[in-house]
């Protein structure tokens, strides 16, 4: 047995705290939780306006414009008129739309960290630790202050989402710089060029293929909280999984699994395609 | 002769149910394990916990803990994969209303009685908490018609759909959530209500705690007997009284146009038929087992407060109130019991 007298405990303290934060600041965080909707509302209006057939083909457009041939758009297309024909295309829709805020706070949080985690040895001592805790801690320990905080439904949901899928973008992004060859640096130094014109005219761009293959992590992992945050109140293609298996209705659960296995192919050909194109160039 | 031996085999009869009456064993000491539904809701928890000091200590049971969604526990309670599920409302799911009939499930007895359910606000929305300076928001409120008042639907306003209020229903896929969805169109109020689903009991608590801290209005469904119930001073809304016939067109009919309160629960300890047969001396005991709801209520909010797990909830139970449950169990098994409080 180890010994009692060694024992302590952090619960306490921290549900003070939690209750302390309500109390106090609660409307200034639930006014940050509606600026967070709002553009997400935005781009779910967006996406739930745009007829069907226009929106398949903005999809395939763009697939087109990564990839450059035929096949990934028509798989695209394919893809999500079968999610339609499903009966899921609303809620394919409002699933989307949570996913792209995410990817976007991702992208405007992941980048600059990672830059900076490649820059400053400090930072990457103290970032990368916490890049495993975000990762490996289970999400409902700090999803349920989160509600108490932001309020039910989408945006504890976002946070929730970034917080498990930034990590492999500040990760790649951090990789991409460094990786970058020390002689083309050294070129652009010998140049004369500023440390901020070394970063965006020739480390940044060089990271690019490295980054989206991030990006490409980071949309993966987004989506596999789905599920999760449809417990805390998020609609689209997790809430109907939810359903199916709460009510043992396996087919149910299995369509909407089905959902979202479509919106993760989409998704991940697109971005991968838009690396390589990236490679190729 | 025919009649002598009628009276010898009637004897030998006599004789051999009574030798093996004497020697019948209770049903744990034959060596079989206890199968408990360990459900994840708190009085459900409480109450698995409370039947696991009870037999396991009391009668010397092995006791499994099997845990598992009311669903699954449900379905391995009809085939035979759990033994006893401590805490079902009778009537609320068509897989256990077929077991019933069908006769592979039978109700032992009530852990409560009277179990109540209905749609709540805190009570300081309607009637103000001098104490901790709210005024209150709408003095009027008292039953469900008023909600399609646009003043009262503002207040109760849905971040996420600004125009309509917001209504908390069950966590998705419960039992009560299609109930409470039905009532919302019956009562005509869901053209001015979101029909939100929190997901998970989790997630509505935290709702609704974080409302109450934060001493906001908030809309929501809620049961009995549960910790919330114990801990924060809430409201019933008032509803048109229960009928079967309002009742009926609820549940079945399609559009539905009126709607009226929960019949007051009826919430049993359900064990498997042929798990009873075997066990006459288990199902005695838990035909015993009836705590009040203010006292089920009292312990959730001791859990809750001094966040206790529910197995010390049971504990605090056990020592708190002997003179209830010193009924149900004999006198050797009661004193056992103590013996494991210490």
């Amino acid at each position: 047995m180890f010994p009692k007298s060694l024992e302590f405990s952090i619960s306490q303290p921290i549900n003070d705290f939690v209750a302390f934060l309500i109390e106090s600041y609660g409307e200034t965080f639930r006014a940050i939780s509606n600026f967070i909707l709002s553009g997400l509302l935005q781009i779910e209006w967006v996406l739930r306006a745009l007829p069907w057939w226009g929106t398949i083909l903005i999809f395939m457009a763009v697939a087109y414009l990564c990839v450059r041939n035929y096949k990934l758009p028509l798989l695209v297309g394919a893809l999500l008129m079968l999610a339609g024909m499903l009966g899921l295309w609303d809620l394919t829709m409002q699933t989307l739309a949570l996913m792209l805020m995410a990817t976007l706070i991702s992208c405007l949080v992941g980048i600059p960290t990672g830059v900076l985690v490649a820059k400053v040895r400090v930072m990457r001592n103290i970032l990368i630790p916490m890049l495993d805790i975000m990762q490996t801690m289970p999400s409902f320990v700090y999803l349920i202050p989160a509600i108490m905080l932001f309020g039910l439904g989408k945006v504890p949901a976002v946070l929730a989402t970034i917080i498990y899928g930034v990590p492999p973008l500040i990760r790649l992004t951090s990789l991409g710089i460094r990786q970058v060859d020390q002689e083309v640096v050294e070129a652009a130094l010998a140049f004369g060029s500023s440390s901020r014109q070394i970063l965006f005219g020739v480390e940044l761009p060089l990271a690019v293929p490295t980054i989206l293959a991030g990006l490409n992590q980071t949309i993966m992992m987004s989506l596999s909280m789905v599920v999760v945050s449809s417990m805390i109140g998020a609609r689209g293609l997790g809430q109907q999984v939810l359903e199916g298996i709460q009510t043992l209705d396996v087919g149910k659960g299995l369509e909407a699994g089905v959902g979202i296995v479509i919106l993760a192919v989409v998704l991940d050909r697109i971005t991968q395609g838009l690396g390589q194109s990236q490679r190729r160039d | 002769m025919s009649l002598k031996r009628k009276s010898l085999a009637a004897a030998a009869l006599f004789l051999l149910a009574a030798t093996y009456n004497a020697s019948a064993e209770s049903y744990c000491e034959q060596g079989k394990p206890l199968r408990l539904a360990d459900v994840s809701w708190e009085s459900g928890a409480f109450l698995t916990e409370l039947l696991t000091k009870i037999f396991g200590d009391g009668y010397g049971c092995e006791i499994e803990k099997v845990s598992g969604n009311s669903l699954i526990m449900s379905h391995a309670l009809i085939t035979g994969d759990i033994d006893i599920y401590p805490e079902q409302w009778v009537g609320r799911t068509e897989v256990m209303n077929k077991a019933r009939a069908e006769g592979t499930v039978r109700a032992a007895g009530h852990p409560y009685l009277d179990a109540r359910e209905g749609w709540y606000v805190p009570d300081y929305v309607v009637n103000g908490d001098p104490e901790r300076g709210i005024e209150p928001l709408a003095p009027e409120l008292k039953s469900v018609e008023q909600l399609a008042d646009p003043k009262i639907r503002a207040l109760f306003s849905d971040p996420e759909e600004p125009s309509k209020g917001r209504f908390l229903n069950c966590p998705t896929g419960w039992s009560c959530e299609r109930l409470n969805t039905a009532k919302l169109e019956g009562y005509g109020l869901d053209e001015y209500y979101t029909n939100f689903l929190p997901g998970s009991g989790a997630a509505l608590d935290a709702e609704v705690a974080s409302s109450y801290l934060r001493k906001q209005p908030v809309l929501f469904y809620y049961w009995n007997p549960t910790a919330l119930m114990g801990t924060y001073k809430l409201l019933q809304l008032e509803e048109p009284a229960y009928s079967d016939e309002c009742w009926d067109g609820l549940t079945s009919s399609d559009p539905k146009t009126q709607a009226c309160a929960f019949p007051l629960g009826e919430v049993v300890y359900d064990v498997n038929v042929k798990f009873a047969d075997q066990a006459p001396d288990i199902i005695e005991i838990l035909s015993k087992a009836t705590i009040p709801l203010e006292t089920i209520n009292e312990a959730l909010a001791y859990m809750a407060k001094e966040k206790a797990e529910p197995a010390d909830a049971a504990t605090w139970f056990l020592k708190n109130y002997a003179h209830l449950w010193t009924n149900w169990v004999s006198t050797e098994a009661a004193e056992k019991i103590n013996q494991g409080l210490n």
